[in-house]
């Protein structure tokens, strides 16, 4: 699966290209806004992370070119200014997804399965993993024929830990993810045990392996 | 006292001395001017008299007649002298008026003459204007001005000054409603005095210049959060990809930790600084009706987790709310009071919160704070040592609640009390 990221932060694109390798996601990379109307001109991606902010132009006008040439490729924008313009303004141009920095490499992880996801299947789709299937459509999770009963929190847990499986997720990817932009109260998220102690519960009630370990003092790992 | 004022007394006493001096200097001047008039009067008149007598000297019986004129005769006086020689001498004296009955000044010019041989002192005399009257007279009139003159000056004080300071007035009005951070400037009208126009055009370039310092600073503000979030990003991104290392040991992953939560304590402030100043450039002004029931049970859920890790217990009672407001703001409102009752609370303390019509309230327990409640409400104002607080909650909420109009209240009544009134 082909990625592109258009990031004129090299220190940052390396981290990205090298995290995402290491999820067998091929990635190539554009520094500015000219090496991108190159590239999606001549290939076809199923992932492209855009920054906004890009040193010769706004990378909307890449996402508009894009949109032009009728390419189907996802796009997830990035940016600095987290304004609720730029969020409309990109989302109203087709782009799939928003993520404003400074963001969790396991959050863009998870992002980028989740719009290649959409892309490949039509919407129409379920994770499966071992005895673990998620329809992603209903939110029902299944071990083997067993409907495992969630809250809300705990399938945002275990979607999250999944896009992440065999990599440490920290507690503070974690808490920012089931709770959005507001979570300032990050020194109270010993939350998270309870939620996690639950869904480890549930889930080996209803006949899974333990799939979620933890790892020292850094946070979780969905692990096979 | 205005300035106004002070001119006007001090140019009201001036006049009301300079009056009262001018009336014994006029009445000195007068009665000198008129004792001068009356002593040549007299002169003339016992001239003329001698004159005349001597056109009589062949009368045989003069003697008789000068007796006889003496008699008659009120203002003149001829009396036989023994004396050889009476000099010329001029007094004022005092003579009884037996029909007003009272004593009258009189002038009077003594002579000596001889007539056909014989001495005779001549005595003219004439009535001297009465000093009561004339100082009565004077002071009436005096008096009469120092009215008028009063009268003017306060008169024209009122009409003309009012009328003159009147851009003075105006531009010290607009410089007490003046707010830097509203966004207009200071009008003022061209009027032809030189001084006035000097201060408009002083005070506008003041104005303008603290205002481009105040926006060049809230947009610096704006600019170095943003700024601020590429590096952060790199950060935290090197640190999930340390994070993956298989082979870490125990304390390698402690400190990897501890860097993880700086990066996210630096990552908040400059989140929250950055949303200060978007509240601050009004980047949230679209309004539109929004459930604030339906927002503030959402955000009650999400901090039911945090709360549950102290045993807080969370009571509520929410009434259907709808108001006309900017959703981003209202949430942001919300989430901070809620996140700053969890964080200031104490174990199986307790949040209560009441949503009604035009009013939400929430209570929560915790320790009396030792710093002002006005304090409370600035940026980075911390009283606990509690090191992952931003000291940003409260003045975000402050902003907000000033952004959109509403009224924010605390109180402590053994819990703290705050009071957002929509």
């Amino acid at each position: 699966m082909k990625i592109l990221i258009i990031e004129d932060e090299k220190e940052l694109v390396n981290s990205m290209a090298q995290f995402l390798r290491q999820e067998s996601y091929v990635c190539e990379i554009a520094y500015s806004e000219r090496e991108a109307n190159e590239k999606i001109m001549l290939f076809d991606y199923d992932c492209i992370l855009l920054d906004i902010n890009l040193p010769d132009g706004n990378g909307l006008k890449v996402l508009e070119k894009l949109k032009n040439s009728n390419k189907t490729d996802g796009v997830i924008i990035i940016t600095a200014r987290n304004s609720v313009d730029d969020r409309v303004k990109g989302l109203n141009m087709g782009a799939d997804d928003y993520l404003s920095k400074p963001f969790h490499l396991t959050e863009l992880s998870a992002r980028v399965s989740a719009v290649i996801r959409r892309k490949r299947f039509d919407g129409n789709n379920a994770l499966v993993f071992n005895e673990i299937t998620i329809d992603l459509l209903g939110k029902v999770v299944k071990v083997k024929d067993t409907t495992v009963d969630l809250t809300r929190r705990e399938y945002d847990l275990l979607i999250f830990l999944v896009a992440n499986k065999n990599r440490v997720v920290s507690k503070n990817a974690i808490a920012e993810h089931v709770s959005g932009d507001n979570a300032e109260l990050l020194d109270k998220f010993d939350f998270l045990y309870s939620h996690m102690k639950n869904l480890k519960k549930k889930l080996a009630e209803a006949g899974s392996d333990d799939y979620i370990k933890t790892v020292y003092g850094l946070g979780y790992k969905f692990s096979t | 006292m205005r300035l106004l004022q002070v001119s006007l007394r001090s140019s009201l006493i001036f006049s009301l001395l300079l009056v009262v001096v001018s009336i014994p200097v006029s009445l000195f001047s007068i009665s000198a001017l008129f004792n001068e008039e009356v002593d040549e009067s007299m002169e003339l008149h016992t001239q003329q008299f001698l004159k005349h007598i001597k056109s009589y000297a062949n009368l045989d019986d003069l003697e008789t007649d000068l007796e006889v004129l003496d008699q008659l005769s009120y203002d003149i006086d001829i009396k036989p002298s023994s004396n050889q020689m009476v000099s010329r001498a001029f007094r004022t004296t005092e003579i009884y008026d037996s029909v007003e009955h009272e004593l009258r000044s009189y002038r009077e010019l003594s002579n000596g003459v001889d007539i056909k041989g014989r001495h005779y002192v001549l005595t003219v005399r004439m009535a001297l204007v009465d000093n009561k009257e004339l100082i009565l007279t004077i002071g009436l009139v005096q008096s009469f001005l120092i009215i008028l003159l009063a009268a003017g000056l306060l008169l024209l004080n009122r009409r003309i000054s009012k009328r003159l300071w009147k851009p003075f007035y105006k531009t010290l009005n607009q410089l007490k409603a003046y707010q830097l951070d509203r966004n207009e400037a200071i009008e003022t009208d061209k009027t032809n005095i030189t001084e006035f126009d000097d201060l408009n055009t002083t005070v506008r370039m003041l104005t303008d210049r603290n205002r481009k310092v105040f926006l060049d600073q809230k947009e610096f503000i704006e600019n170095a959060s943003h700024e601020l979030q590429t590096p952060i990003a790199i950060f935290q991104s090197k640190l999930d990809l340390m994070m993956q290392n298989p082979s870490m040991s125990e304390s390698e992953a402690g400190m990897i930790s501890e860097l993880e939560m700086t990066a996210q304590r630096m990552s908040r402030l400059n989140k929250n600084l950055l949303l200060l100043s978007k509240i601050d450039n009004d980047q949230f002004s679209t309004k539109e009706i929004i459930d604030v029931t339906w927002i503030t049970k959402e955000i009650l859920y999400d901090i039911k987790s945090m709360a549950d890790v102290e045993a807080i217990s969370i009571s509520h009672d929410i009434l259907p709310v709808e108001i006309m407001a900017n959703r981003t703001l209202i949430e942001v409102l919300i989430t901070n009071l809620l996140n700053n009752a969890v964080r200031h609370n104490v174990n199986n303390g307790f949040i209560r919160l009441s949503l009604n019509e035009g009013r939400l309230t929430i209570v929560n327990s915790g320790p009396k704070v030792q710093m002002p409640p006005e304090k409370m409400f600035a940026r980075f104002s911390k009283e606990s040592a509690n090191t992952s607080s931003s000291g940003l909650g409260l003045a975000i909420v402050k902003r907000v609640c000033d952004s959109c109009g509403y009224k924010l209240n605390y109180r402590y009544e053994e819990s703290h009390i705050f009071t957002v009134v929509f």
